[in-house]
């Protein structure tokens, strides 16, 4: 094989990648785009794509009436924020525990906690919501977080990460005189940052996504996420009204999105440091 | 700091708990919310006005979901132990919630005299879903029922009377070649007839099957007759409209888009539920007229919607408080209220001789189709079961559309699933 058809092969490569980046790029905008199409123009233009249709922002008072979503908006801060905070100080602890410390049935605590992966939550409503009866906390926003605060997905993934923590840094901490606390808050926690960045990413979007369990558990406007307010827009029986449903979806889907847009770079390194692909 | 918080929820769960006057009866009541419009907030004023005239009762009324989510929020909430005392769930259900044992019949709380009026004040097609085995199980208040509208322009373009639609399958078909309309490079641009079959096909099927002379399941819920030769006969009837006349589009439609393609006169007749009457009277650019779907043997059509239904986890004297709400807002003035605010039909004959529900039949006179169909109306398919058993069905339109199995070929399928399924119900 010459040089030439080397360089050439290379080049053809790049154009294939290239191209393949492009078109998942276009496949993954493309609802987002229609959203962002559907909810600025007036609803005869659902289907019909002319550049000169006429934009309105009338679609989204339309839709920001149809539910008080300004609570809602409040409800569900409320609820990614208390979730994913008890979630990362348990799984610390947790996962200190697992990669460091020796105690009689380590091994099999932690199986039962990986089992937890192989669950899917919607198996256990029933279970749940009788617990939350039985703590006298059905319909309240505690409730809708709390079976989650354990999460074996945080404790296995920091459990990980720490492992690869080399031994001799704690030790250091520890001759210097850190007691367990320190040496968790000054050489752990500090190392594993990429880690708790991408946990942090799939809790909040997850949680701020739930639409069953919060439903379920939840009767009053003052308990309810988002999510339970954007169901009032799927009329099963009458049709649906495209141009109302996206505003609301952007403007609930808003703030995640621009989350995302503003930490992007952090983001995808932290997955690539944590190794989640 | 988490046993802290759960600590000051308990207490104040207790306070709120202990500041209630003791001689009110507490309700919950879960609805569901499947048209659009001010569904939800005309509930809720409904249940207002009650508690604002009735001081021994507290009504919540609970936003629910989908169908579907409200019947799973109820069943969690009763196997929790947290049973709300009354729920609007779809009619269809009523075999699930008794099978599962959850639900109490509305009999025992009203004298024989009493029941008979009450449950006697309802059309009969809308009772068909909500009695079995002699008790009275639901309530109707958000019912439908599917019927066909169509464009009056398209009408007179193709030089129909646009005042008069197809009254059986044989026009149905005549008009639906004569406003099916093609691009010079045959391209059809206006279909004839759409009739959606993606979600719950089983229901525009059953305005195929009732006309053809048959009955899909029996009043006890628990034998179906889909192999019957006159569901065949309606089954191959639709096949043959999209394969063999062309005038329907090929393939399974969605539901959620026809009142769309309807207004863009991508189809000159629609079938779609007469909970889209509000929708199709903004949108529409055009006249529509609303008609009974055609007769074969006979007219028929399928009904369709929500019932009240009264859950039996509860004291005496939420049962008895629960009862009398569901006698209040199922009552003429309200039921004509909740009728004009949703596009439901309105359940009773009296409601209909209200004042504000004859000044609306002037203002539109469609809504009246959707009564008058009722004399001809039948039972929403419903079984034991109800998810498995109307599932064989669904697969069975759907394979037939395909044309992967001959219409008999796939029914008797279908009905031989739902034997294996249903034998243990008798």
């Amino acid at each position: 094989m010459t040089a030439q058809d080397t360089s050439l092969a290379a080049r053809l490569d790049r154009v294939l990648m290239t191209f393949g980046a492009w078109l998942l790029a276009l496949l993954w905008i493309l609802p987002l785009a229609y959203a962002v199409w559907t909810a600025f123009h007036p609803s005869a233009y659902e289907t019909n794509f002319t550049l000169t249709a006429p934009l309105t922002l009338e679609n989204f008072p339309k839709a920001w009436v149809q539910a008080p979503f300004a609570r809602y908006f409040l409800n569900t801060m409320i609820l990614v924020a208390m979730t994913l905070s008890a979630q990362l100080v348990l799984s610390t602890f947790a996962a200190y525990a697992f990669a460091r410390l020796k105690f009689p049935g380590k091994t099999i605590l932690f199986t039962l906690v990986l089992l937890q992966l192989m669950v899917t939550p919607d198996i256990l409503l029933v279970k749940n919501y009788e617990t939350m009866g039985t703590l006298g906390l059905v319909d309240s926003i505690l409730a809708i977080g709390l079976p989650y605060f354990a999460s074996g997905f945080c404790i296995f993934l920091l459990r990980q990460t720490f492992m690869t923590i080399p031994k001799e840094l704690d030790d250091a901490a520890r001759i210097e005189g850190e007691g367990l606390i320190g040496t968790l808050w000054r050489v752990y926690i500090p190392l594993a940052k990429p880690t708790y960045l991408a946990f942090g990413l799939v809790s909040v979007s997850a949680h701020w996504n739930d639409f069953l369990w919060p439903l379920i558990v939840t009767n009053s406007v003052e308990t309810r996420p988002l999510t339970v307010g954007l169901s009032v827009f799927s009329m099963t029986e009458s049709g649906v009204e495209w141009s109302v449903i996206n505003a609301a979806t952007l403007m609930t889907s808003g703030p995640l999105l621009v989350g995302f847009l503003l930490f992007q770079r952090q983001f995808v390194q932290s997955f690539m440091r944590a190794g989640i692909k | 700091m988490a046993s802290r918080f759960l600590k000051s929820t308990l207490a104040a769960a207790m306070l709120s708990a202990v500041a209630m006057p003791a001689f009110a009866v507490d309700l919950q009541f879960y609805f569901p919310v499947s048209v659009g419009g001010k569904a939800a907030d005309t509930i809720q004023s409904l249940t207002e006005d009650y508690v604002a005239s009735h001081e021994d009762v507290n009504i919540d009324a609970i936003y629910a979901g989908s169908y579907t989510d409200a019947l799973t929020k109820a069943m969690t909430a009763a196997r929790g132990g947290n049973a709300p005392q009354l729920s609007v769930l779809l009619s269809t259900d009523m075999f699930t919630l008794i099978d599962q044992d959850l639900i109490e019949p509305f009999d025992d709380f009203v004298t024989d005299e009493e029941g008979k009026e009450w449950f006697g004040s309802f059309y009969p097609a809308f009772m068909m879903n909500s009695q079995t085995g002699g008790k009275t199980w639901g309530i109707p208040f958000q019912r439908s029922t599917p019927v066909m509208y169509w464009n009056k322009e398209a009408f007179k373009e193709a030089g129909l009377d646009p005042d008069k639609a197809p009254a059986t399958w044989e026009e149905m078909v005549d008009y639906a070649h004569k406003l099916t309309k093609k691009d010079d490079s045959g391209n059809v641009t206006q279909w004839g007839l759409r009739i959606p079959l993606d979600g719950f096909p089983y229901w525009l099927f059953q305005g195929l099957s009732t006309p053809a002379g048959a009955i899909l399941a029996n009043a006890d819920g628990n034998k179906t007759d889909f192999a019957n030769p006159k569901v065949v006969e309606a089954l191959q009837f639709l096949v043959d409209m999209a394969k063999k006349e062309k005038v329907i589009e090929d393939g399974v439609t969605s539901w959620s888009a026809t009142p769309k393609a309807f207004f863009e006169r991508q189809s000159a007749m629609i079938w779609t539920t007469t909970g889209n009457l509000t929708n199709i009277r903004t949108n529409a650019p055009f006249d529509f007229g609303v008609g009974f779907l055609p007769k074969h043997e006979r007219y028929g059509a399928p009904t369709g919607g929500g019932n009240f239904v009264l859950f039996k986890d509860a004291s005496e004297d939420q049962k008895k408080a629960a009862v009398n709400f569901v006698k209040w807002i199922s009552a003429p003035e309200q039921a004509a209220k909740w009728s004009i605010a949703t596009g439901y039909v309105a359940p009773s004959p009296a409601a209909w001789e209200t004042e504000a529900m004859k000044a609306y039949a002037k203002d539109v006179p469609q809504a009246a189709v959707a009564r008058d169909q009722l004399e001809y109306a039948v039972a929403e398919l419903s079984t034991y079961e109800n998810q498995k058993v109307t599932n064989f069905l669904n697969d069975a339109i759907h394979a037939a559309l395909a044309g992967e199995k001959s219409p008999k070929e796939a029914l008797e399928e279908a009905q031989k699933k739902a034997e294996r399924v249903l034998k243990n119900y008798r």
